[in-house]
């Protein structure tokens, strides 16, 4: 059945406007859809978590398009670098009124006036950006078998039932709030639709007007909660959190675990990646004080492996990806890899649960967003006079810029990554070095510059 | 410099905007750059610069610059 049949099943489902309050079955929502072409092609889909959003993604969902899910905040120059190389027929962007070369429609898609553009491989449903930010042309391409087969695992564990009352607090271009979106779709009760994030006051006015069950975070947004003393008041409603995206620190896990579980309410603490279409394992709630930092067991359906080599963690189950694509051409294959390599390095304990002990990809978490630390050394080079620099994440808390250039302003650094990259200039630090620490073979060692073991700048 | 200034100054420099943006109605989620990680940056930075310490009805209240402002005077601060 496609995921689509599945969500039609649920009886229980119901679509809320956190605006309005108004509450829509999926029949209601699908009465009065816009048409749209029912040959396969390329949409592009700028969504916010609008109840409109939501609507057109289930239409979409329910049709032949592949549709690559997008930020509506995408600095504009990356949305047409984008649509550049790949040519949508369809894209939807309520924060532009004109694209070149493309009418407006009434079912608000932006239409490719040169028609079609695309041959896709009639596997791919789903594309989602892998670079968070920095607007780089690379997909992770998902099969609708990899979107359902994910979401059907974490039902296999989530305490998620048609009393739920589930908001999308996360954005649904992004593979976990897409995975909160498609597994309560399948199995939930209510879903609020709405943009309110748990800095605003309406979103806790919102919590207790339709109570709430779950919230999902980043580690961030706990960051965030653990700041505005969510620990100090009651949810009588919540009867689950979960966080993904990254690795939460053992304080706040701690914190957050003991509070739930003093209330008879579970913490899911969970791994993943948008190559596995979202999950990969989770910690049973139940042994998360005791093995406070493990990533748990794998998902139903998926399996762990160490790299004997490496120690990488490697990943084979049904949600795993059909790789990626950075052109148009790409999009004419889907080859699913029976065994994702994950870049991160890991151990396994006695009774199996499994623990993150480095990284070996190029990366930084920023706020949840995943960060190519290649990319931003490019953009670097880029705008800044083809100078060489060095970048490294220092615990996923800030980026760090190694540069050679006198006089060049850490400020001027963290305003320009700040506006490329969308993100607060504060996750952005630089230091000047005299050269860069080199591996035998003549590249840039990234360990040394790690180990801040550089050479010193002579004064 | 007077309070309001200084105040025009924080904010302008937590969200990364130019200080002629700040206007009372200016308001969160308004602009790509009042964000929750600049929100959170900014109540930082206010508690710094005032001494003060914003409990969490107040972080959640101060959704707009009109409100920031509301809640500094709660502080005793004149603006």
């Amino acid at each position: 059945m496609s995921l689509y049949g599945l969500i039609a099943q649920n009886k229980s489902l119901r679509y809320l406007d956190a605006v309005t309050g108004d509450s829509y079955t999926l029949p209601d929502l699908m009465k009065d859809v816009w048409d749209i072409t029912e040959r396969p092609a390329l949409a592009f889909l700028y969504l916010d978590n609008s109840i409109a959003s939501v609507k057109l993604l289930l239409q979409c969902l329910n049709s032949r398009l592949t549709l690559a899910l997008l930020s509506p905040k995408l600095h504009l120059d990356y949305k047409q670098r984008l649509e550049e190389v790949y040519e949508p027929y369809y894209i939807y962007d309520v924060t532009r009124t004109e694209i070149p070369d493309r009418d407006l429609q009434d079912n608000m898609l932006f239409c490719n006036r040169k028609g079609i553009r695309n041959v896709i491989h009639p596997d791919i449903k789903v594309l989602l950006s892998t670079s968070g930010t920095t607007g780089s042309p690379k997909f992770v391409k998902l099969s609708e078998d990899n979107l359902e087969q994910n979401a059907l695992s974490i039902l296999d564990y989530l305490p998620i039932n048609s009393n739920d009352v589930t908001p999308l607090n996360l954005p649904v271009f992004y593979s976990y709030g897409l995975s909160v979106f498609t597994t309560n779709s399948i199995a939930g009760g209510q879903i609020v639709c709405g943009n309110r994030d748990v800095i605003q006051k309406e979103f806790w006015e919102d919590m207790e007007r339709y109570g709430y069950t779950s919230v999902a975070g980043v580690p961030y947004v706990y960051e965030m909660l653990h700041r505005i003393g969510f620990n100090r008041k009651e949810y009588p409603s919540l009867r689950y959190m979960t966080q993904a995206g990254g690795k939460l620190n053992g304080t706040l896990i701690k914190a957050f675990g003991e509070y739930l579980a003093d209330r008879n309410k579970q913490f899911f603490v969970m791994y993943g990646q948008t190559e596995a279409t979202a999950r990969m394992a989770y910690m049973p709630p139940q042994d998360l004080l005791t093995k406070n930092g493990s990533i748990g067991k794998p998902i139903r359906g998926g399996q762990f492996t160490l790299a004997p080599d490496t120690h990488e963690l490697l990943y084979s189950g049904p949600n795993v990806f059909g790789g990626y694509a950075t052109t148009a051409a790409d999009l004419t294959n889907f080859e699913r890899l029976p065994v994702l390599h994950t870049g991160d390095v890991a151990t396994c304990d006695e009774d199996g649960y499994y623990y993150i002990t480095g990284r070996l990809k190029r990366f930084v978490k920023l706020f949840g967003t995943r960060i190519n630390l290649d990319e931003v050394e490019s953009i670097l080079k880029q705008e800044i006079q083809g100078e060489t620099f060095a970048c490294i994440g220092v615990e996923d808390k800030h980026l760090l810029v190694f540069h050679r250039i006198t006089g060049l302003e850490e400020s001027y650094i963290r305003s320009l990554l700040s506006k490329k990259l969308g993100l607060h200039p504060t996750a952005f630090k630089a230091q000047l070095v005299e050269d860069f620490p080199l591996t035998p073979n003549g590249k840039l060692d990234y360990t040394a510059l790690q180990k801040q073991d550089i050479p010193q700048v002579q004064h | 410099m007077n309070t309001t200034q200084t105040l025009h100054d924080i904010i302008a420099a937590a969200l990364s905007i130019p200080a002629e943006q700040v206007t009372d109605d200016l308001s969160y989620q308004s602009i790509p750059e009042w964000d929750s990680v600049s929100h959170i940056y900014l109540i930082t930075e206010l508690e710094a610069a005032f001494g003060i310490t914003i409990d969490t009805e107040e972080v959640l209240e101060m959704s707009s610059v009109e409100q920031v402002k509301e809640t500094l005077r709660k502080h005793n601060i004149e603006i």
